[in-house]
């Protein structure tokens, strides 16, 4: 007993000292967080980077007259992917998918709340109802209907083949014994291996590699989804998507905790509704054509009333 | 054109963002530490109690905390309580969590490694001297306890500085996301902003990290034996 | 002169399985004698010495100092470790404090005295060990036999009524073995009762009063150092003293 009361003594004056010394190690740095976390408040506004105030349910997904009880639906969106979910130099949430995801909170009469998600944690935030929706680029797969509930698609994509000028490639059959570029783990990589197995793949694990090895001439040509690709040849003088559109086009469509066919529905009539005054059309205008111009037509990419023609 | 980039980083808030994120990096990491080290002296002296239960106990928590990559454990943190219990915490409060099982274990470890690295003569004349254990502790164990102790602990701030950057995938935004984003934002007009940028962060952290490694390195001089 | 310390029928066992280390020791200090103890690796010399101020517990058997009985359960060792200094075989000085500071230590915080009153003292010992300029020295700045040196004065600050050396030199370079040993020397010319445990024969031969030869838990001989070193009685003694006299049966 008196060897245990020994300990404890040792114990918190031990950790008392050291915090102590800890504490004055580090005030200079303290108070310079303080000065920046009290900038970034003031700077950007409450839907950026505020995770905190995430306050949905305990796991299971919240009714949509909780959403609208509790004034505001928290929708996880990526924080890094121009033009579709990114933050403008004004720290305020822009894209093609925020854009949507606003005038769903405005519809619902509610404010809406922003998550930045990484591409691998997506399904995580659903299955914990740490969101309500989310609108991240998210491309419709069999495997993932499984863990999430999709609403109608709101956007399509497919793949497309980028080549310098000079050796233009406009159809997949040009590329037979050639050399493909494809970024590890894209849709590009799946597509090309299992159905032209005749084409050589040089991956790569980052994309930014993958125009590099282009420029450099590592490979004939480069595919990823044509919204990236026609995007960059738009800045790359010298260079130009032969090939537009190959491949079964993806789906991106919104979704929902597995199960909440409330909200779901909801989504999808508002799609359909929203289809009445061309709302995609519109959304194409103001956040993918100023990044793609002339180069995408929107018949390419923009889904109405949730029907791919 | 050439500006082009660095532009970016003063353009809007962009520069304030950075400040930002690093802030949050900052009180993530030093709140962690700091709790990190009054339970990690709780959990070192636990460790040297010789009870075969306790140190199994001890030992059991070390390899676990040490063997799992601490983004799994992340995941368990915010997701795993979520899904399990019901339990919904917020990204930084799981973080904190996480980096303080972390920090514990660690810290517990070089603990338990400066007390019993006091060798017992030195308990032993301090004791033939007449002076008490409870002065033996205040004035002969516990100062070269910290001082063999205190540049580690700092050393192991800097390393949970570093490791912040995993927080982004539990939803913290810190300042190498608040990067990406401003890279990302701008990838069509300014490609050649990441230089900036990332070169920008690189100096952020460098200029955290800095002092401290050259204060743990000042002590460790100062105090060596 | 009266006795100082009285050791009765000491007996002492490490754990319960264990072979008893002391088997019934028996002996008196008188004040002002100086006790050489010797005996082989594992005799239990050293155990005795740390029994006598209390870093090991004894399980039967006493120890009395002057008239305080030291093997009761109220002890209070506190007080009577001041009573009793110790010198150990590691260089046991606090690695975090300098040489003044380790002589202080004990001076200020166990008997309370004030720091003007105790500095004099301190450097007129450390004077008469030859250490005065190493005062504000760390201890890694001094070498094995300086540190020991330090080490005596700081057992000597608390005015103890009896000194216990455990192998002093044992660790020490052969070239420092000496100004340490000078130092004993001088301490016993000066009066001081010691219980020196050592392996350095002639310097047993030289500064002890009495010798004490121990040998499994048990002082198995003891006399003047003259008739001991010459004519042990015992034949473990003989043994024991032919191993330092290698070199003269050649």
């Amino acid at each position: 007993m008196k060897k245990a009361t020994k300990f404890l003594s040792l114990v918190l004056s031990l950790a008392l000292i050291t915090v102590l010394f800890a504490a004055c190690s580090t005030s200079n740095k303290a108070s310079s967080a303080s000065e920046a976390s009290e900038s970034k408040t003031t700077s950007s506004d409450s839907s950026a980077s505020d995770v905190s105030e995430v306050k949905t349910g305990n796991g299971t997904a919240r009714s949509l007259d909780e959403i609208k009880e509790s004034g505001k639906i928290v929708i996880g969106v990526f924080s890094d992917k121009a033009p579709f979910g990114y933050i403008d130099s004004q720290g305020e949430y822009q894209g093609y998918d925020v854009y949507f995801a606003r005038r769903i909170a405005k519809d619902l009469g509610v404010e809406v709340e922003f998550v930045s998600l990484e591409p691998s944690s997506r399904v995580e935030y659903l299955e914990t109802a740490k969101v309500d929706i989310v609108l991240a680029n998210f491309t419709v797969t069999a495997e993932r209907a499984e863990v999430v509930d999709f609403a109608l698609p709101y956007m399509k994509v497919a793949l497309g083949v980028v080549s310098p000028d000079n050796a233009l490639i406009t159809d997949v059959k040009d590329l037979e014994g050639k050399t493909l570029i494809v970024a590890k783990g894209t849709t590009a990589e799946t597509y090309f291996s299992e159905n032209h197995p005749e084409i050589n793949l040089l991956k790569f694990d980052q994309y930014t590699e993958t125009f590099n090895a282009l420029i450099d001439g590592r490979g004939d040509a480069f595919s990823t989804d044509n919204t990236e690709v026609l995007a960059w040849a738009l800045q790359n003088e010298g260079y130009t998507v032969g090939i537009e559109s190959i491949g079964n086009p993806d789906t991106i469509a919104a979704a929902v905790q597995k199960g909440n066919t409330e909200l779901l529905n909801w989504i999808n009539d508002e799609i359909k509704t929203l289809a009445d005054e061309q709302f995609f059309h519109k959304n194409f205008e103001e956040t993918l054509a100023p990044v793609y111009g002339d180069a995408v037509l929107p018949e390419n990419l923009v889904v109405e009333g949730g029907v791919i023609e | 054109m050439q500006d082009l980039g660095i532009r970016v980083l003063f353009e809007g808030n962009n520069f304030a963002r950075l400040m930002g994120g690093l802030g949050i990096t900052i009180q993530i990491s030093l709140l962690s530490v700091l709790l990190s080290i009054v339970l990690g002296v709780l959990f070192g002296v636990f460790m040297t109690l010789k009870n075969p239960v306790t140190r199994a106990i001890s030992r059991v928590y070390l390899d676990f905390i040490r063997i799992m990559p601490q983004l799994v454990l992340l995941f368990i943190v915010y997701f795993g309580l979520t899904r399990m219990f019901g339990i919904n915490l917020s990204g930084e409060v799981s973080a904190v969590i996480v980096f303080v099982l972390w920090g514990t274990a660690e810290m517990g470890d070089l603990v338990r490694g400066a007390l019993i690295s006091i060798p017992i003569h030195q308990y032993e004349s301090s004791y033939a001297l007449g002076i008490s254990k409870k002065q033996t502790y205040l004035y002969i164990i516990i100062p070269q306890t910290l001082r063999r102790l205190i540049p580690l602990a700092i050393n192991l701030t800097t390393r949970m500085i570093k490791t912040t950057s995993l927080i982004v995938l539990i939803g913290v935004v810190e300042v190498l996301k608040v990067g990406q984003q401003i890279i990302e934002a701008n990838r069509y007009t300014a490609p050649d902003a990441a230089l900036w940028i990332y070169g920008t962060i690189f100096f952020l952290y460098f200029l955290t990290c800095w002092p401290i490694s050259k204060l743990a390195g000042y002590l460790e001089k100062k105090w060596k034996n | 002169m009266k006795d100082l310390l009285t050791i009765q029928d000491l007996f002492k066992q490490y754990n319960k399985n264990s072979d008893p280390v002391l088997k019934g020791i028996s002996l008196t200090v008188k004040e002002g004698e100086v006790v050489v103890v010797i005996g082989p690796s594992g005799c239990g010399k050293s155990t005795l010495l740390r029994c006598i101020n209390g870093l090991e517990p004894v399980q039967n058997g006493s120890i009395s100092l002057d008239t305080q009985v030291l093997t009761d359960k109220t002890t209070d060792w506190q007080s009577i470790r001041q009573k009793i200094g110790m010198v150990f075989q590691s260089y046991d000085l606090f690695p975090h404090m300098t040489v003044l500071d380790n002589i202080l230590l004990g001076p200020l915080k166990v008997q309370k005295r004030k720091k003007q009153d105790i500095i004099p003292e301190a450097e007129a010992l450390l004077t008469r060990v030859g250490l005065l300029d190493k005062k504000d020295s760390y201890p890694r700045e001094l070498s094995g036999g300086q540190k020991q040196r330090v080490a005596i004065v700081r057992a000597l600050m608390m005015k103890p009524e009896i000194m216990l050396f455990d192998e002093v030199t044992a660790a020490l370079d052969p070239e420092m073995v000496r100004e340490v040993l000078d130092v004993i020397m001088e301490l016993a010319k000066g009066g001081m009762t010691m219980m020196i445990v050592t392996h350095e024969m002639q310097f047993a031969k030289a500064v002890a009063d009495r010798i004490l030869f121990m040998d499994h838990g048990e002082i198995v001989e003891s006399g003047d150092p003259e008739s001991f070193f010459t004519n042990p009685q015992t034949e473990r003694a003989k043994q024991f003293l032919n191993i330092f006299s290698y070199e003269s049966t050649q």
